[in-house]
Formats: structure tokens, sequence, C-alpha cells
């Protein structure tokens, strides 16, 4: 596999590079401070990391309560941003991983009386991991690949007939879902609304975050971001271009299911509709206007939309959704890359993938790091 | 038997119905290679202006009459506007008409309020046969089906309008080398598609009421029956419309219509993946 890294990175360099000339012109001024040497990425993740944990400080009691609800929300855009952001998958029924491994939890605290959030999480992930496995196997492997308009409905589809059984099921609660659900619990204590759910979710956003960097950064980034841009070539280069696909989806199912499971103990009730499209739409919003292709985009987008229905509601209740459609054609047409496009340049997003070739190093930021690195043990 | 001819005219006028549907959805999918998001709300505007024209003391045929062509005159304007941007791109086109969709929703929503609104029936009363009756409009929309079919598929196999249509849709370059003005005629089929749409609205809104999640309710199943008929033909959808209407009024007469309901779509992306190009593949009418 690493034998053939080098012509990937060519090949997406050469694609990059065509669309780094579309873009220049609108994001001129990131393209300076790249150039510059200045990296814009760590400093909008630290500002991000820095205002989330001190938000609970200064926020009021129902504030708080509100932000965990955005960080979870932001954990489940995280999961569809790598889905659809990194692999060019368009997954329209992402909530029918985050609703099943929401459904899931809530049953166990209903019917067995398991809260201990060291069995609930896993196994809210391991059923969104699970679902991802089975429905994602089904829509993506094969004999012949299955083209992006059937994904996308199929996973669509898939979400919606889970919506409707959902609904008509008696023992999933029907029309009503599953009300007042047991608190998560450790040992003696329990985790209700407030800051010490906050930095609990918090902590594990981080983590996931972290992990997808990693990830996204490693040389199965890299094919992922071959396989964005260019499917055909990189089947051509011997990857299965449809396993990458099938293990990324799989991956993003049980992000999707940690967070569900983190989203029905903290709004203490699950429904129909989160396993349903309005939920799966949501997330797409999220995404696209934070930027997809950035993961801190995913969790800038969440913030930015929650925060400012939140803020509307009062008084614009009708409006809101009308204004978010408006926005949203805006970005599609005019800054397909999303909100973070203001501050990050084409080749920042992009960015570098494992240990670069020795040839093409430049003196850049990275290599000095790399550098370091290497002198340190 | 008076039973099974209830339920064979029950099955028959959804099947309808969502042929009704289908016809535009499906014509602007096989044709442009867009799946259009907003057609749901296509037929709430259609929904909509019936429901303003009997709000207003106009007869509601007036309403039914005017819906296409306010409809077809906006998809052509959408078209001008925004969807043309999207044509290399056709998952952007489904975020883009997605975003169009959710603004037409959103203001009908603002319009109406989240009330159920009903629309009385043009022709009301029923059909007496024998011991059963069936509903007169209901079956008026069955014929009114079969005759839009039939209109469509002439339009666009007879006439040197549907000739220039499917030349430009099929080589679009070489269309323009013979002197046809494509962009005019994406603009015209987007517009036509709407148009469908529209009247679908205008005509199902005594049936379900007019909400503002009417579309949405249609759109799912839509864009499954034009899978499963086959995208690139005018047959494939309205076939794919047929079995799935068809199989969604008929499972509920012999299992719980919960099953009925998950299990049509399941069915549907089945034979989608082992037979993606449809139940009649190929280009032309």
């Amino acid at each position: 596999m690493p034998k053939s890294m080098s012509v990937v990175r060519e090949a997406i360099a050469g694609d990059e590079a065509d669309d780094a000339m579309a873009e220049r012109v609108a994001a001129g001024q990131a393209k300076e401070q790249v150039k510059a040497g200045r990296k814009v990425l760590p400093i909008v993740e630290g500002v991000v990391l820095v205002a989330a944990l001190l938000a609970p400080l200064v926020l009021q009691d129902y504030l708080t309560v509100f932000a965990t609800r955005v960080i979870i929300l932001a954990l489940f855009a995280l999961s569809f941003d790598l889905v659809w952001g990194y692999a060019g998958i368009m997954s329209f029924g992402q909530a029918l991983f985050f609703g099943s491994a929401g459904y899931g939890v809530a049953l166990l605290a209903r019917d067995l009386d398991i809260t201990n959030i060291l069995l609930v999480l896993p196994a809210g992930t391991i059923i969104g991991l699970t679902f991802a496995l089975l429905l994602g196997g089904f829509l993506l492997l094969g004999r012949h690949p299955s083209s992006v308009i059937f994904v996308s409905l199929g996973t669509l589809t898939g979400s919606y007939a889970a919506d409707r059984l959902a609904r008509g099921w008696y023992y999933l609660g029907g029309q009503n879902g599953i009300p007042s659900i047991a608190p998560m619990s450790l040992g003696g204590y329990e985790f209700t609304e407030g800051p010490a759910f906050y930095y609990l979710v918090l902590g594990i956003l981080v983590v996931v975050y972290l992990l997808c960097r990693f990830l996204v950064r490693s040389q199965f980034g890299l094919a992922l971001a071959g396989l964005r841009e260019n499917e055909q070539r990189i089947a051509f280069f011997g990857y299965k271009a449809q396993h990458l696909k099938a293990i990324i989806f799989a991956i993003g199912g049980a992000i999707a299911g940690l967070a569900g499971s983190l989203y029905a103990f903290h709004e203490g009730f699950v429904w129909p509709n989160m396993v349903g499209v309005v939920v799966s739409t949501q997330v797409v919003l999220y995404v696209l206007f934070g930027g997809s292709g950035t993961l801190i985009g995913a969790v800038i987008g969440t913030v930015i939309v929650e925060g400012v229905s939140f803020w509307l509601s009062d008084n614009y209740r009708e409006i809101w959704p009308i204004i978010l459609g408006l926005l949203l054609l805006l970005v599609i047409l005019f800054r397909p890359l999303g909100l973070i496009s203001f501050v990050l340049g084409e080749r920042e997003r992009v960015g570098s993938f494992g240990a670069r070739p020795k040839e093409t190093e430049r003196k850049t930021e990275k290599q000095t790091e790399k550098e370091k690195r290497n002198a340190a043990p | 038997m008076a039973n099974a001819f209830v339920a064979a005219f029950e099955i028959l006028s959804f099947g309808a119905i969502i042929v009704l549907i289908v016809l535009g959805l499906g014509i602007i999918a096989s044709m442009m290679g867009i799946f259009n998001f907003a057609q749901g709300e296509f037929v709430l505007l259609g929904a909509y202006i019936t429901y303003l024209a009997y709000a207003k003391g106009l007869p509601i045929w007036a309403g039914m009459v005017a819906a296409p062509f306010v409809v077809g005159a906006l998809g052509f304007v959408l078209e001008a506007l925004i969807i043309r941007r999207f044509y290399a791109a056709p998952i952007v086109a489904m975020l883009g008409t997605y975003a169009l969709g959710l603004i037409i929703r959103e203001s009908v929503r603002g319009l109406i309020g989240g009330f159920y609104l009903t629309v009385p029936e043009p022709i009301g009363g029923s059909i007496d046969i024998g011991a059963t009756h069936i509903s007169a409009w209901r079956f008026t929309i069955i014929v009114i089906t079969l005759l839009v079919m039939a209109g469509c598929y002439l339009l666009l196999s007879r006439t040197s309008f549907g000739l220039r249509m499917r030349a430009t849709l099929e080589n679009p370059s070489l269309a323009r080398a013979s002197g046809i003005s494509t962009p005019l005629m994406y603009g015209a089929t987007f517009a036509f598609g709407s148009a469908l749409a529209g009247l679908a609205g205008a005509l199902i809104v005594p049936v379900f009421s007019l909400y503002a999640d009417l579309g949405l309710r249609f759109l799912i199943q839509g864009f499954v029956a034009v899978m499963v008929g086959g995208v690139g033909s005018f047959i494939g959808p309205v076939a794919g419309a047929g079995v799935i209407g068809t199989l969604s009024a008929a499972l509920p007469w012999v299992m719980a219509p919960v099953v009925a309901d998950v299990l049509v779509f399941v069915l549907a992306i089945v034979f989608i993946k082992f037979r993606p190009q449809g139940l009649i593949a190929g280009k032309g009418v």
C-alpha cells in the first residue's frame, strides 16, 4: 500500500491545485497567511476549545444545559463530516445511527435498568457501528460500485423507514417515544443536566475529535482524500475503494451512535424524529454551514446554527427556518466550503498526510516540527 | 366481492396519486439528471394555491387550473436563477434543491400556521355501483392521471417540442449545433416538471387536506419510485410509481400497516441494489 502513496499524493495535489485556482480570488486573504507560514487551523481549534472550556463558568444554568446539547450535536456532526467531508459519501440517513443508539440505550435503561456509563456508552457506540456496518455494507459493497445517487437516496430511505417503524411500533413507544429515561450513573454518582454532564460530553468530544484528526491525517486519510477527489483513479491504483468507504461509514456510524446515546440520556427521552429525516438533514446543515472537509468546521457549524436558532427562537420562531434555508442556499452557491473558508486557506484545508517524502519537503513549520520530533529521542 | 372491489379501487386510486406526483419528479430526474428535493414543496404550493382560491371565494376549479401554471412559472424562474448552476454536480443539486424546498415549506407553514386546512372536493358525492360506493373525486383523479400520462407521452414522443427536449437532454452540444436553444429547453423541462407537481398538489388537496409537510410525505416515496422504475426514460418512473403506489396501498390489506410501510421501502432498496438500471432501462421516451 505505501508504495503507491506518493503517486496518490501527486494525483490529489493535481486536483487540489485546480480547485485552489478557482478558490484563489475568494480566499485571497487566507492564502496570504498560509504563505507567510502561519497556520490558522490550530488557532481556530484552540479558540473553540478555550471557549468551550470556559462556557459553563460564564453561562447561566439553563444555558449550560443548552450548551451540552450543542456539544452532543457537534459530536454527531463530526460523524457526518467524516463520511461526507472526507470520504465523499452523501449520507442522508446519519440520524438512523444516532437515533437507533438512542433507542437502544433507552431500552437498556427502561427494561434492564442498566444506566452505568461504562456500559451504555459502549453499547450505544456498538449499536451505531452495527447498523452502519449493515446499511453501509449493503449499500456500498457489491460487485458493481453503487452510484452516489443510490447511496444518498438509500440512506435517506433507511432513515425514513426507521422513523415510520418507530412511530408504529408499540414496544418503542409509538409516536410518543420512550419518556423519562433514568440518568446515566457511575458508581453512586448520577449524571444529571449541568456542568458535570457538560464537561463529560466535552471531554468525549475532544477525545473523539483528536482520534478523527489523527485518522484523517494518516495514510488512511490520504487514501480517503483520494477517494473523495477521484474515486476511479484510486481504484486503478489497486485500492479497494468500496471497502475504504464501508470502513469510514462504519466509523461514522459508531460516532453517531455514541452521540445518540449521550443525547438520549441528556434529554431524558427519545422520540421517532431522532431516527428520522428531520435530524438527518439537520446534521447536513450543520456541516455544510461550518465547512465540510474540516473537522472544526463541523463543530463551528453546529454551534452557529444551534446558537442562532436558540437566540432567534423567542421572537422569530416562524421566520428562522426560512432564513436558515436562504443562508444554506447562499452557502451552497457562493461558499461551497462553508464559513470556515473565510479564515482557512484551501491548502491548509487539504493539509498533509503522514510523513512527507524527502524531496518535496520545504522549510515549513511542518518540517521544523518533524525535526523537533526526531531530535527528541 | 364488494369488499374486494372497494380494495381494488382504493389501491388503484392511491397508485394514480403516486403516479401523478412522480410524473414531474421523473421527468426532471430522467431528462435532467437532477433529483429535485423541492418537488414535494411544488406539490405543496399547488395545494396551497388551490386552497387560496377556495378561501378567496373563487371556484375550486379555478384554483386547480391556475396551480400548474403558477408553479410552472415559478419553476422556470428558479431554474434560471438557481438550478442552472447545479447541472454538473448531482449531490450539490440535491442539497441546493433541499434548501429551496426548506424555504418554500417554511414560508407556507408561516402562511397557514400549523393547521390542517380542508378543501372540499369540486365533484362531491359518490358513484354507486350496485351495493358499493366509490368517491367520485378519487375516480376523477384516476381519469385525470390517465389523461395527463397520455398527454405527457404524446408531448414527448410526437411533438417537435418533445423531440427538441429529448435532443437537448441527450446530447446538449449536438443540439446546440443544430440550432436548438438549450438553456431555454432546460428551463422549459424544469418548468414542465414543476407544473405537473403543482397539478398533482391541486388535485390531491381535497383528499389529504393542506398542511405544511404534505409534500415531504410523498417526496421519498417518489424518489424510491423513480429509482425502481429506472432513471433515463419517461416510462420508467411511471412504471415504478405504479408498482410502489400499488404495493403501498395493497400490502396494508394483508399485514400490519407498520410492517407494510417499512417493507415497501426495504423491498424497493433491495430491488434497486440488484437491478440498478430499474424496471425499464434505457433512454428514449
